[in-house]
């Protein structure tokens, strides 16, 4: 069994991969086998960052022969390196999965040898996890760049969900600080992923012969290249809408490694924040990046998307509860996906009220400026007032979260887990 | 007013909806509860006939509405019954299913109660911890706030199907039992467990990972207490 100075070392070295959500598949159990996966995702525990453990997040080696500049692991680093064989990964799983302390598995992995190589020991230990322990629960699988395509579909049809990180929002700055991988090598194994996704859809491949039901993610870093919010929201909405996309996850950059390359200071938690923001707005909200920010343009520190952007269309409010459609509500802020929801199934029973509109979880503190119950307005009428209100209540959040972190000037957690 | 003492079993609740239909009262399980002053008391006695009756009309409105009831007075609240029992009468009044009525109090009311025992069975899913005892069965001892025992059954059984496991609420004395083919639940207060030889090895494996996949640089303890409430980390090994 693997003792625990190597699983230190291994999962040090994987805990800056954001990921760790285990939604998106229905696998069932098989007879006699172990496991399954629950379709909302289940957290086993939190850590003092207030991040979920759903998965055991853990690298194969992180003994590699690339050099990127931003990463703890590259080759010219002073650390400690250690690998893991495929059978101790799957003792370690099996092991902490019938404790249910994890809902599953995210492999990584550094490149050691050749990309083909450190491809395959992940093939082969998750082919050995699936067949030789009969393990149906959730597996999470990173892609080597630059790795054979034959190699990539055989993982993808082991796995739940497979993910290429992208790394730095633009191609010069991967050039400049990942010199070994290219744009190419990131998109062109995404891409085929997708088309088998789509393969396997029309031709209805049975569901647990399936290429990752759970689809594709991917990850960068913000704040360690020059590219702006608009930059990187514009390249986010692309992933979803072309390359199909369950996730994009954001790290603020956090300076681990000391290069001439790299900025002296962290990006600062609030930045990740507004782009999670900005992301959901995209993903669940019905908005174009183009309403949300201009290409050469960063979010704004002191609203968030939602309200910035209200506050420049002011001449669409206030809309009215009662009579609003869908789309309209989900652009109110204050008012979520969820209770969007709920407000359009309460009219079929008669008309809202200000009052329950608190009991549906909206925040009529920012809602009230841009509503109207039964014709009444609750709100300020002036713009400038509206702003200073919004703009209170900002502050009363930032000033909370500050006194809770001892160390960082401004950080809000980062939002994880949902698909 | 008139308060209606049931035993806490469902069919004694509905027996007490159907006598106290029409009248100003107040229908609770707890005997502790404050009374107010000139109150007339009755202690409601099961009756299949008058339970059936309401059921039956129950189902002809909302036919999911018998589950919601069900699960909503699992709730440790003492105003469960209460509660029910105005969204009940909401139902005949309205003659539909209000399930999402979300602007009603009494379909607010009822839904949180609900919402407390469905939030609770799914927290339990990721929360729950098993150790393996010498003969290989799991044994995994809990205190939910509800009694939701038989409900985390099924999804545990059909994960781990070809195991033997015991969730045991140590504070009702409940506990669910599954061979590797079936699951019952039972009456057992107290149990003595002998763990197995890797038992310790494992445990102290996941201590040392908590430790490592947490990111020092960026604190978030009230976010942490949050998703993962203090009352339940004493079954935690990483919290212990």
């Amino acid at each position: 069994m693997i003792d625990a100075e190597r699983l230190e070392i291994l999962t040090e070295s994987a805990k800056y991969d954001v990921s760790c959500s285990s939604s998106g598949s229905k696998r069932v159990n098989t007879a006699g086998g172990l496991g399954n996966a629950s379709v909302g995702g289940i957290c086993h525990s939190f850590t003092p960052d207030g991040r979920c453990i759903s998965l055991l997040k853990i690298l194969m080696s992180n003994d590699c022969i690339y050099d990127c500049e931003y990463c703890p692991n590259r080759r010219s680093a002073d650390v400690r390196r250690a690998t893991i064989t495929p059978r101790e990964i799957c003792e370690l799983v099996i092991g902490f999965y019938k404790r249910n302390y994890i809902e599953g598995l995210f492999l990584s992995s550094a490149v050691f040898g050749t990309p083909d190589k450190t491809m395959e020991l992940l093939i082969n230990t998750v082919e050995m996890l699936r067949r030789e322990y009969r393990f149906n629960g959730y597996i999470h699988l990173k892609g080597i760049p630059h790795a054979d395509e034959l190699l990539i579909m055989k993982a993808a049809r082991l796995a739940d969900r497979m993910s290429f990180n992208i790394e730095l929002p633009s191609e010069n700055s991967l050039k400049l600080l990942a010199p070994q991988k290219t744009k190419q090598s990131l998109l062109l194994p995404m891409k085929s992923l997708q088309n088998a996704i789509t393969y396997d859809k029309l031709n209805k491949v049975r569901r647990r012969d399936a290429a990752i039901p759970a689809g594709q993610t991917t990850q960068m870093i913000i704040g360690a290249s020059p590219e702006t919010d608009g930059q990187i929201l514009k390249l986010t909405e692309a992933l979803y809408r072309n390359m199909g996309l369950r996730r994009v996850y954001y790290s603020s950059y956090i300076p681990v490694v000391r290069s001439n390359l790299l900025p002296a200071v962290g990006a600062g938690l609030l930045r990740e924040h507004r782009l999670y923001q900005a992301d959901w707005l995209i993903r669940f909200y019905g908005f174009d990046v183009n309403e949300i920010v201009g290409e050469g343009e960063n979010l704004s520190q002191e609203y968030d998307p939602k309200c910035a952007w209200a506050l420049r269309n002011m001449h669409l409010f206030p809309v009215e509860i009662n009579t609003a459609p869908l789309a309209t509500l989900l652009r109110v802020p204050g008012i979520g996906a969820k209770s969007a929801y709920k407000i359009i199934e309460a009219r079929k029973y008669g008309k809202i009220d200000f009052e329950s509109l608190a009991k549906m979880r909206v925040v009529l503190k920012r809602a009230k400026h841009f509503i109207t119950c039964k014709g009444k307005f609750y709100g300020c009428d002036r713009l400038s007032q509206v702003k200073n209100c919004l703009l209170l209540e900002g502050k009363s959040e930032l000033t909370e979260q500050l006194s809770m972190f001892s160390e960082k000037s401004v950080a809000i957690s980062a939002l994880t887990g949902e698909v | 007013m008139i308060y209606y003492f049931c035993d806490g079993t469902p069919e004694s609740f509905f027996t007490a909806v159907f006598d106290a239909y029409n009248k100003e009262c107040f229908i609770t399980s707890d005997s502790e509860i404050q009374l107010s002053l000139g109150c007339e008391t009755v202690r409601v006695l099961a009756d299949a006939e008058k339970c059936r009756r309401v059921l039956q009309g129950l189902k002809q409105y909302d036919r999911n509405a018998e589950e919601d009831i069900l699960t909503a007075l699992r709730n440790c609240s003492a105003q469960k019954e209460q509660v029910c029992f105005l969204y009940i009468k909401c139902i005949f009044e309205r003659k539909t299913s209000i399930k999402n009525a979300y602007s009603l109090p009494a379909v607010v009311d009822f839904n949180d109660l609900l919402y407390k025992i469905t939030g609770e069975t799914h927290r339990l899913k990721g929360l729950l911890r098993f150790k393996e005892t010498a003969n290989g069965t799991f044994y995994a001892p809990y205190s939910p706030d509800n009694n939701i025992t038989d409900l985390l059954m099924p999804h545990f059984a059909a994960r781990f199907k070809a195991e033997k496991f015991v969730i045991h609420d140590i504070e009702r004395g409940i506990a669910g039992l599954y061979n590797g083919e079936y699951w019952i639940t039972a009456h057992i207060s107290k149990a003595e467990i002998c763990l197995s030889e890797n038992e310790s090895a494992f445990e102290s494996l996941w201590k040392e990972y908590y430790k490592s996949v947490n990111v020092k640089e960026r604190p978030h303890e009230k976010q942490m207490k949050r998703s993962m409430p203090v009352r339940y980390w004493k079954f935690l090994p990483e919290k212990i």
